[in-house]
């Protein structure tokens, strides 16, 4: 006999989470088919030509080619010295506790405290990093002033706030695999890095799955860093799609353009889901 | 023995780049303005100018800042928990029509993000003329995907032994949940109720999208507003601010950093 009481148990949770995550996806889909109204109403039916509009706009490809970059060189950058760092720590070392809770401390931090010790670090004028560079004979270095620099350096800072998570979560991966397996490579004499690539790697791949979509979604999202260190700049070149939809919708006032490039930007990151997911479970 | 100091060198070398940025911060936020620009950079406050956290506290209202995102981090963190909780208690313990189906509609809202929504969740909240209300800053996080998954897992190993001889002791509904599930599950509550606290103190996207008056401003927007007028300038004071907007969070950090780590242990995604 069924009930009405898990319904009812259910019903707040679903109903905060049709309000404001899957209406909102049809309310920008409408947003995205109509012209700007006045106030909150929504203009005549336009069809797909915002969409048109936006493709037909070579900063809109520059956009998602520099969120693809940002995405795809932090992330596995980001999880090999996740990995690394979990390999070390997963072992009985004295104080590993320490180094554990140490190397997460930066996951804890608001991302806008991270920013303003970044604008600082990097600074050109009187910037830390640039003297140690120079120290060593390097630099200086354009960090955030030029072009070619500035995604990069975005993607220095999100790897060093990051990357505590992911080795944690790598770490939680290690410590379920069956000692057993392991155990009995290391007594048939495998060589530790050849036990690493035959054992360790294959049997992780279920947390280096997790962590790739976790990641993944994450790093799509990337705004915080974008707004305080650069606002998309120099000229355009640190300009991701999140901000992209923020200038459009807020600068512009271009309320459908910006639930356009959202909805562009949530098919990315599905279709990337879902080859993710395929080349995991062939 | 030398794969043991090699792993040590390792560690301890990759300490450099993690905290040298924190002993910077520090550092900055006690140099006084004539010790901040030096061509040779000073490794140790000279004159410690404990004054720049006065300072940089009142160049913003960073008090009315602080006591608007206790109340909004609060309100999301109990919300979170209390419906989390009733959701999770149902879908663990409860045989029903739709069970699977709606347990996937709410775990697929992990990949539909506030960064995606925004612009939506914006109108929505601008034609109930709630812009700048804490209604606005809560409302979109009160339920949450990830907790009602933990919990949900939680829930789901306390065997179902306990939940009949609880109810031959006429505690059963609500009572179970409250008085057997909450108590047995304290560490996944615990881990996440403290994953929960950072993330919505740290959040800055979503008040930035919906506040644009101190009255409701968080933290983060007031730090991330001095960011816009210290920058180039007043780089002590801009360091002490970004130590007291974070101070919370890395104390809570180090007091409770066993039930983190567990968090993160709890998630089932074990190989």
């Amino acid at each position: 006999m069924t009930s009405a009481r898990p319904y009812l148990y259910l019903a707040p949770t679903l109903a905060v989470l049709a309000a404001f995550t899957y209406f909102p996806l049809a309310r920008l889909a409408e947003l995205s088919l109509h012209a700007p109204g006045i106030g909150t109403s929504l203009g005549p039916w336009i069809g797909f030509s915002a969409y048109s509009t936006l493709f037909a706009n070579p900063l809109f490809w520059r956009v998602a080619g520099q969120t693809l970059l940002y995405v795809f060189a932090s992330v596995p950058i980001a999880m090999a010295v996740a990995l690394a760092l979990a390999l070390l720590l997963d072992q009985p070392l004295r104080g590993v506790g320490v180094f554990r809770v140490l190397y997460y401390t930066p996951v804890v931090m608001p991302t806008v405290a991270v920013a303003a010790l970044a604008l600082w670090m990097f600074n050109a004028n009187g910037g830390i990093i640039d003297y140690l560079l120079h120290a060593i004979g390097i630099g200086p270095v354009p960090w955030l002033v030029d072009g070619a620099w500035a995604l990069p350096t975005l993607m220095i800072v999100a790897v060093w706030k990051n990357v505590g998570y992911y080795m944690i979560i790598y770490l939680a991966g290690l410590q379920s695999l069956p000692r057993a397996v392991l155990d009995a490579a290391r007594l048939d004499g495998a060589r530790p890095i050849a036990r690493f690539f035959t054992i360790t790697l294959p049997l992780l791949r279920p947390t280096t799955f997790f962590l790739a979509v976790v990641a993944l979604i994450g790093s799509f999202q990337v705004f915080d860093f974008v707004n305080l260190m650069t606002q998309g700049g120099p000229s355009n070149a640190t300009n991701v799609l999140v901000y992209f939809a923020y200038q459009n919708g807020f600068e512009y006032v271009q309320l459908g353009m910006a639930a356009a490039i959202s909805l562009v930007m949530f098919a990315m990151v599905l279709m990337i889901l879902g080859a993710l997911a395929w080349a995991f479970n062939r | 023995m030398i794969r043991r100091c090699a792993s040590y060198a390792v560690l301890v070398a990759g300490l450099i780049p993690l905290l040298l940025p924190f002993y910077w911060m520090a550092l900055t936020s006690l140099k006084p303005k004539r010790e901040v620009f030096t061509a040779v950079p000073q490794w140790w406050p000279a004159h410690p100018a404990w004054d720049n956290y006065r300072s940089a506290w009142v160049a913003e209202p960073f008090a009315g800042f602080f006591f608007n995102s206790i109340v909004v981090t609060a309100s999301i963190v109990a919300l979170q928990l209390a419906l989390a909780s009733l959701a999770a208690f149902a879908l663990s313990r409860f045989e029903f029509r739709g069970r699977s189906l709606i347990f996937w509609i709410i775990v697929a809202a992990l990949i539909v993000p506030v960064q995606i929504t925004f612009i939506a969740n914006f109108m929505t909240l601008a034609h109930l003329g709630l812009l700048n209300t804490y209604a606005a800053l809560v409302a979109p996080y009160a339920a949450s995907a990830f907790g009602t998954f933990l919990l949900r897992q939680a829930f789901a190993a306390v065997p179902r032994q306990l939940e009949d001889a609880a109810r031959l002791d006429g505690c059963s509904g609500l009572a179970f949940l409250w008085h057997v599930l909450l108590p047995l599950s304290r560490p996944t509550v615990l881990a996440f109720a403290l994953v929960a606290v950072v993330t919505h103190w740290n959040d800055y996207f979503w008040p930035l999208i919906v506040t644009n008056n101190n009255a409701v401003r968080t933290l983060p927007i007031g730090l991330g507003m001095f960011v816009g007028q210290e920058v180039t300038t007043d780089w002590n004071l801009l360091m002490a601010a970004s130590i007291f907007v974070s101070a919370p969070m890395l104390l809570l950090f180090f007091l409770m950093q066993r039930y983190f780590v567990q968090s993160q242990l709890r998630t089932g995604i074990r190989g």
